[in-house]
């Protein structure tokens, strides 16, 4: 203990010395730092702006107008629907391959029983909720307390749901005629609200979103530094805040300019609203997580594990009767072909957002980002002239398989300090830089020794020590900038203190 | 002399991870013909090193020549040191629990037929060969599950001989083996060096081990070589010295005698049956435990003594129970570990990565997860609060972690048993039930450990421990329960309880 002390308190005497980092030049390295540990979060809006931007180049613009933009989100509705719910069952460890089928099925009921039958609506939909929270908890049963693995449960189920969807849909396709099924596939929220060609709900959303974003953000890191937790540095925060508010703004003028607000996109955000909401702040949410985490001691700790593995089910079923009928109110049918590779769409987004198959681990709204990157290649390729729409699950395929990759070789990505390093560098970089010569200097002499058929143990044995000195010095400068890691900064740092 | 011949030298062997103590310049040799031990605390590199020597960490991921049978080896995999007669055992056994014991043993270099179809005449005989030379005596066409795990240590070591090993690595083999079977072992390995004069490298946690079969040995503290000490230096309290860098005179701090109380936790009858096995794993156990006092379970691995402690603990593995099971004079019906925590019941777990601890989660989030509704108001979670007690614990447990955010992963074992002692202490219960609380935790945390224990006692809390080192039984506990086969093999004061007398009681029940 003591030892530690004192190598420490050296340390401090050679930092005083140091010529404090360039202001400038210190803020992109924390950003940097920032982004490359954190890179797992961000995996996927990479891969998104990758995509517009070779869609936007390749369609000649046509990709990010105004009025293509909202068609692709309008498009990415139900699957980013079925993604969220995805979501929960892929981090509870399970997969649900019946939920294409179920869907489109429950998507047909309403609209039989409304269209065919001339039933209420209100009461369709009600026994559409009772039917797919019934087969919630069924396979939520078989898969928790029966055990049979959710693969099998759900396999069969999307053969069972595949029979129903014909059987209901009695094998013909059937129009949406009724105002309410228009309304929800093709309105748009107060779409007569215009100045000068712009909405004026779409733009006021967007803006109250800003403020409200801003707002708690605020509020966040007060709370944090009354309770002397640590916040974020405050260059970091800005940045971060002025991003995501130029993203928001960007997203609200597309849409006002276009014909603002369709319910489809409204319906998918409020879901994500409120599943964000669940799984990040809500205890039931920590439970999902915690049994996807480690169901072994999730289970030890109290938590039902097989209660709670039912509630995902039902979830997941609650979702695909909202992503059914919003498919179907936007192609205004219900047809026996609805429901094909839906589930399978929802998996993939849910995987390109970062999920981990391993359990545990997954984020609604990369999901969702994850639906948006999977809907982006139709619609980029139908914008692009004299392209081969069949390439489309090719693409598709791959970008799955690099997200997998991507995930894989970015688990065990540790914290990144490039200030730290800096400073590291400063005290310990003329070593280094000797040691490496010197490295070269044994490599040379063992290379001739090789040469001229010496006895070579020597040679190696020095060529190990020069390995070792370099080694010694790496590891030095390692320690160096994990100390700074946790002292944070040097004092003459320019580092801009923890205050709003 | 053949026997100072140098079988290998380690020289100079750096290992860096990114943010993870390693080896730095570690220097060991190991004579032809001898035992030698590797010892140190919990990461101080005994199983990197040995990664390292046995291929693991291919060449060119770390510095350093390893020189064995006088020539620089350079491995690229496990395959090439197995080729020349370098094997390594380790802590989790490498066998095929679906295969047969004799499968088992030439798994991976079967003996074949115009080197296509496999031998089975031949495999069979051979295997029979080397179980023999291990002394194992079982039916070989049994699958390897039904087999206890002192009895799958013997087939990997009975699989080493059957490549031809000269030197065998064995890492924490005696870690979840019972005292006979542990010292089984060792004879083996003695064995081993007398009659084919097959070199052994061990690492253990177990200086008894050391005193008893060592030849040599080397301690390792904080990826450094501190001292190699050879057969006639070796002695318990200089190597815990050279361990732990300091000396430690009391491995366990004093409490006061226990003065009595009244009884929380009480076992009528208790009988438990596990339909998956088709047996019973508790027959008609009576226990009790009294206000403030520390209770110990001792009985070799498999006794029964978790499964005590899981029929206890809202009967986790879903058991018929027979019997009764009563809290402060009620009798209760704990269906689901839910109603033993608010009957005030806590449940430490023996194997804190399997069952204990979401790894993939903060230090924040474990010590909540049991105990959400105290930080959440209507269900909804107050992150502060879930800060608010990380810190806490943290500081009150000295708990090492650059922050509460740190996921448990990256924490030393002894830190993430810590963490999963305050997940308990968080639940606030009246009595905690610690299964192994200290394997595979160096000493240093240990002593820490025992200390928490004494400090809850102090504030009114009651506790059962359950061990399979005897001297933390003796050394913690007010009343000793021997369990054995799952029945209540004895009870014990402390002050009329010896190692001899409770080692009687577990092994002729």
């Amino acid at each position: 203990m003591t030892q530690k002390n004192v190598s420490s308190s050296a340390n401090n005497n050679e930092k005083e010395s140091l010529k404090p980092i360039n202001p400038i030049l210190r803020y992109f390295y924390a950003i940097i730092s920032m982004f490359r540990t954190n890179i797992r979060d961000y995996g996927m809006f990479i891969a998104l702006i990758v995509i517009f931007i070779l869609f936007t180049i390749s369609s000649n613009g046509i990709f990010l107008t105004p009025r293509n933009f909202s068609n692709l989100l309008d498009q990415t509705a139900y699957v980013a629907v079925l993604a969220i719910g995805m979501t929960l069952v892929i981090v509870t460890r399970q997969i649900d391959l019946s939920v294409g089928f179920l869907s489109a099925f429950l998507g047909a009921y309403v609209i039989v029983a409304v269209q065919v039958y001339g039933e209420n609506l209100f009461l369709a939909i009600s026994v559409a909720l009772l039917i797919t929270t019934f087969v919630g908890i069924i396979k939520g049963y078989l898969i928790a307390n029966v055990k049979v693995p959710s693969f099998v449960v759900t396999l069969a189920g999307m053969f069972i749901f595949k029979g129903f969807l014909m059987i209901r849909t009695d094998n013909t396709t059937i129009t949406t005629t009724h105002p309410f099924f228009q309304a929800i596939g093709k309105g748009y929220l107060f779409r007569g609200f215009t100045i000068g060609g712009y909405n004026i709900v779409a733009l006021g959303i967007g803006v109250l979103l800003i403020f409200l974003l801003v707002f708690t953000s605020i509020m966040r890191r007060r709370k944090n530094q009354q309770l002397g937790v640590q916040n974020e540095e405050r260059q970091i925060y800005l940045t971060k805040q002025i991003l995501t508010i130029f993203v928001l703004a960007v997203l609200a003028y597309n849409l006002a300019a276009y014909n603002g607000i369709s319910y489809l996109f409204l319906i998918t955000l409020v879901v994500l609203v409120i599943y964000f909401i669940f799984t990040t702040k809500s205890t039931l949410g920590r439970r999902i997580y915690a049994v996807g985490g480690n169901p072994e001691a999730a289970e030890l700790s109290g938590i039902k594990v097989s209660n709670t593995l039912i509630i995902v089910f039902i979830s997941m079923g609650i979702l695909s009767l909202i992503a059914g009928l919003m498919y179907a109110t936007k192609v205004q049918n219900t047809s026996p072909q609805h429901g094909v590779s839906w589930e399978l769409y929802a998996i993939a987004a849910t995987f390109i957002g970062g999920a981990s198959a391993g359990g545990g681990v997954g984020k609604v709204v990369n999901s969702v980002i994850g639906a948006i990157v999977i809907m982006s290649i139709p619609n980029g390729l139908a914008l692009t002239p004299d392209s081969n729409a069949n390439i489309e699950p090719i693409i598709l395929g791959s970008i799955l398989l690099l997200a997998v990759i991507f995930d894989i070789y970015t688990r065990n990505v540790r914290p990144v300090d490039l200030v730290g390093m800096y400073y590291a560098k400063k005290v310990h970089g003329e070593e280094l830089k000797k040691a490496k010569a010197d490295l070269s200097a044994a490599k040379a002499a063992l290379h001739k020794a090789k040469a001229n058929g010496e006895k070579l143990i020597d040679y190696e044995y020095a060529l190990t020590n020069a390995q070792t000195s370099i080694s010694k010095i790496k590891n030095m400068i390692r320690i160096a900038q994990e100390e700074e890691f946790m002292d944070h900064k040097i004092d003459n740092d320019p580092y801009i203190p923890d205050e709003l | 002399m053949s026997e100072n011949k140098k079988i290998l030298v380690m020289r100079s062997i750096t290992k860096t991870f990114p943010g993870v103590k390693a080896l730095d310049n570690v220097n060991i040799h190991v004579d032809e013909g001898e035992i030698h031990f590797i010892v140190g605390e919990n990461g101080a590199g005994k199983s990197t090193l040995m990664k390292v020597l046995s291929g693991i960490y291919s060449h060119g991921n770390y510095s350093g020549d390893i020189v064995f049978n006088d020539e620089i080896q350079h491995f690229n995999s496990i395959k090439n040191s197995v080729n020349k007669g370098i094997v390594i055992i380790n802590q989790e056994l490498a066998l095929f629990p679906d295969l047969s014991v004799y499968e088992n043993v030439f798994v991976g270099h079967e003996i074949t037929k115009n080197s296509a179809f496999v031998n089975w005449v031949e495999t069979k005989n051979q295997a029979k060969k080397y179980l023999d030379m291990v002394g194992l005596k079982v039916d070989m066409d049994q699958n390897v599950r039904t087999l206890g795990v002192g009895k799958q240590q013997l087939i990997e070591i009975a699989k080493a001989l059957s490549q031809d090993v000269k030197l065998l690595i064995l890492d924490e083999p005696t870690a979840a083996l019972n005292e006979n079977d542990s010292e089984n072992l060792l004879n083996l390995l003695v064995e081993l060096k007398k009659k084919k004069d097959i070199t052994s490298i061990m690492i253990s946690h177990k200086l008894k081990e050391v005193e008893a079969i060592a030849d040599s040995v080397t301690i390792i503290r904080d990826g450094k070589v501190i001292i190699r000490m050879d057969r006639s230096e070796i002695n318990q309290n200089e190597i815990i010295k050279h361990m732990v860098g300091r000396e430690i005179d009391n491995i366990f701090p004093k409490r006061p005698k226990y003065k009595g109380g009244e009884v929380v936790l009480e076992s009528v009858h208790l009988s438990s049956f596990d339909s998956s096995l088709n047996r019973y794993v508790l027959n008609d156990i009576n226990i009790t435990l009294k206000k403030g006092e520390v209770v110990g379970l001792a009985g070799l691995m498999g006794a029964g003594r978790t499964e005590l402690a899981h029929s206890i603990f809202g009967n986790v593995k879903k058991y018929k129970l027979t019997g009764a099971l009563m809290i402060n004079g009620k009798q209760v019906h704990l269906n689901h570990p839910h109603d033993a925590i608010s009957k005030g019941l806590s449940y430490v777990s023996e194997d804190r990565k399997k069952d204990g601890l979401i790894l993939i989660d903060d230090i924040g989030q474990n010590i909540c997860v049991s105990s959400l509704k105290k930080i959440s108001n209507r269900g909804f979670i107050n992150f502060f609060k879930q800060a608010f007690f990380a810190d806490k614990y943290v500081k009150d447990l000295s708990i090492k972690t650059p922050s509460i955010y740190q996921k448990l992963n990256n924490l030393s074992g002894g830190n993430q048993q810590k963490v999963q002692i305050s997940k308990w202490l968080f639940a606030e219960p009246k009595i905690l039930i610690l299964d192994e609380p200290t394997r595979g935790i160096d000493v240093g945390a240990k002593y820490e450990i025992y200390t928490i224990i004494n400090d809850l006692i102090d504030k009114g809390m009651s506790i059962i421990i359950i061990s399979s080192e005897l001297p933390e039984i003796l050394g913690m506990c007010d009343r000793i329960y021997v369990i054995a086969e799952g029945k209540q093999a004895g009870e014990f004061d402390i002050d009329e309880a010896t190692p001899e007398k409770i080692m009687h009681s577990a092994t002729t029940a």
